[in-house]
């Protein structure tokens, strides 16, 4: 009895300390900028959706959508393609020199520096070639980081499936590369899958390389736009607190929709 | 069958195209890594050596900006916020994850529920989650000041203040991130073999006795693991920061990548910069391999 009293402290505990500031969030989005600042209410009194329609009339919070879905659709399907590739040459062939290991390693290297180290540099290669404030500068960046990151998850998911079946379908005259297509791909799908998850999460949320490269509504994604509205001298909470919402609804949106693969994609690389 | 084995044989060892299946396979990935990440990191290496200063040429300087980060007092400060914003986060994420993963081990009503709800704060956009909390901080429009009022008390001031606006970047980190602590030691518990703990049930040991000799140590590497992994993503935060509280007040939050993107951005100092940045990556790169070559020994003993 004891125990379970216990775990019902703890789980509402945790339940109030998780959610309250996200309610804070989605409250202070119904209120006015009047209510916020002048009232200071716990809920909101006279709820209003003004909030939400200026960001999409007054401001191009349509815009922003589009392009990070845009960016991210595309840096996620290149990297996955171009990576899986790579990730099972890797896992599967033994080259001269053991290149194939060095360049493993040389991947989780890239993968290890923090992104902001080559900001600069990245900055200026888009600059010099007319890439900046657009969609192809940021899906190239965004592709970079997830390849090595795909490489990386991929690689052991490859090296989980039995070389056998590959054999075996080799033995009945498929290719090395059907082999790959056909028999080991599909049964790497589930890792695929988690791989890909984790590629949309940090590619959608992905706020430096934007905050540099991007200027306009023309290729601001979502965090980039919202992040335009502060720093001004008087907040308008009113309309961040609504911008908050809408930046991380599709994504909140589309983690509880495939929570399973994810919590797997993000324990698997720990635990083994 | 002797044909067989030796058509088997030859398809393995590839002919033709196959041959040089491995290389192609590899091509399309390094290309683009190479282009966008290895050159710009050449180029930021070459960029560190190098002063631009507006309206003289671009001069080269060899070590000069890599000497003078040591005497610069705002870096060395930049990197001291960071070394305790890394310690003080990562560390109360690892002990709230663990107590909580343990607490969870036992399935239970609700624990369902409980892990959906724990996704969220680690999926939120970042800069959402820097806006959440500056909702809450805020001296006239955030919830501690209108819970304050609602009281009977007055303004709390958060942000404006050196100490608490420290504190509250790291309550932050740690609401972020204590999920993905939780999610991983959850797993590693999951993971261990039963055939311990029962024979240590059947001895009548105590429960912080299981813990101690038990669970704490099967549980090392992966809590290493886990540590390693938030330790040199917490080293690049940037994105709560910038939204947060911009590094302020003066310096308090000021972690190292706000302070090289303000070197670059706002002060156009791209060569210095550059300098620091090749800086902080060889240093976590150093923790990086450090932390591999330690994992590698708890492993073997």
């Amino acid at each position: 009895m004891n125990a379970r009293l216990a775990r019902i402290c703890v789980m509402t505990g945790v339940l109030a300390v998780v959610l309250l500031p996200i309610y804070w969030l989605v409250s202070t989005s119904f209120k006015s900028n009047r209510e916020i600042t002048q009232e200071g209410t716990l809920y909101p009194h006279v709820p209003t959706l003004d909030n939400y329609v200026r960001l999409f009339t007054e401001k191009p919070f349509g815009s922003y959508l589009t392009n990070s879905l845009v960016v991210t659709f595309f840096s996620v399907a290149i990297a996955l393609v171009v990576g899986a590739m790579g990730a099972y040459a890797i896992a599967r062939f033994r080259l001269p020199f053991a290149a194939e290991r060095k360049v493993g390693l040389f991947l989780l290297t890239l993968r290890i520096i923090p992104p902001v180290v080559i900001l600069i540099p990245v900055y200026l290669l888009m600059l010099s070639l007319g890439l900046l404030d657009s969609w192809l500068g940021l899906i190239a960046t965004y592709t970079a980081f997830n390849v090595t990151f795909c490489v990386w998850m991929m690689e052991s998911f490859f090296r989980e499936i039995p070389v056998d079946l590959e054999e075996a379908a080799m033995v009945d005259g498929d290719s090395r590369f059907g082999a790959f297509r056909r028999i080991t791909l599909p049964l790497a799908a589930p890792g695929l899958a988690a791989t890909a998850i984790f590629a949309v999460l940090v590619t959608f949320n992905e706020f430096l390389f934007a905050l540099a490269l991007t200027a306009t509504p023309r290729a601001m994604t979502m965090p980039r736009g919202t992040a335009t509205l502060i720093g001004r001298i008087d907040t308008d909470w009113a309309s961040m607190a609504a911008a908050g919402v809408i930046g991380a609804l599709p994504i909140v949106f589309f983690a509880l929709l495939v929570q399973r693969h994810l919590v797997r994609g993000l324990t698997m690389g720990a635990v083994k | 069958m002797q044909s067989a084995t030796q058509a088997r044989k030859y398809r393995l060892q590839g002919a033709g195209l196959d041959l040089a299946l491995p290389y192609l396979m590899l091509a399309p990935g390094l290309t683009i890594v190479l282009g966008v990440l290895v050159y710009p990191l050449w180029d930021g290496l070459r960029a560190s050596t190098r002063a631009y200063r507006y309206g003289s040429p671009v001069s080269d300087v060899g070590w000069q900006n890599y000497v003078h980060l040591w005497s610069d007092a705002q870096f060395l400060n930049s990197l001291w916020v960071t070394v305790k914003f890394v310690a003080l986060s990562v560390s109360f994420e690892a002990v709230l994850g663990f107590a909580l993963a343990l607490f969870c081990l036992r399935e239970f009503r609700g624990i369902r529920l409980l892990r959906t709800v724990l996704i969220m704060p680690m999926v939120i956009t970042p800069v959402v989650v820097a806006i959440v909390f500056r909702l809450i901080y805020a001296s006239d429009a955030g919830m501690l000041t209108a819970i304050s009022e609602w009281m009977g008390g007055g303004e709390v001031q958060i942000l404006g203040n050196p100490v608490n606006a420290f504190i509250g970047l790291v309550i932050l980190d740690i609401w972020e991130w204590t999920p993905l602590m939780f999610l991983i030691l959850l797993a590693g518990l999951q993971s261990l073999p039963h055939e311990p703990f029962e024979a240590a049930r059947v001895d009548g040991a105590g429960a912080w006795r299981v813990f101690a000799d038990l669970t704490f140590p099967m549980m090392r590497p992966v809590l290493a693991v886990a540590i390693v992994l938030r330790t040199i993503d917490a080293f690049g935060t940037f994105d709560q920061v910038f939204v947060l509280t911009r590094g302020g007040p003066g310096e308090a939050t000021r972690l190292i990548s706000i302070y090289g993107y303000d070197t670059a951005f706002k002060f156009q100092q791209t060569g210095y910069a550059a300098a620091l940045f090749v800086t902080i990556g060889l240093v976590v790169l150093a923790l990086a391999f450090s932390a591999i070559r330690l994992l590698r020994r708890i492993d073997a003993s």
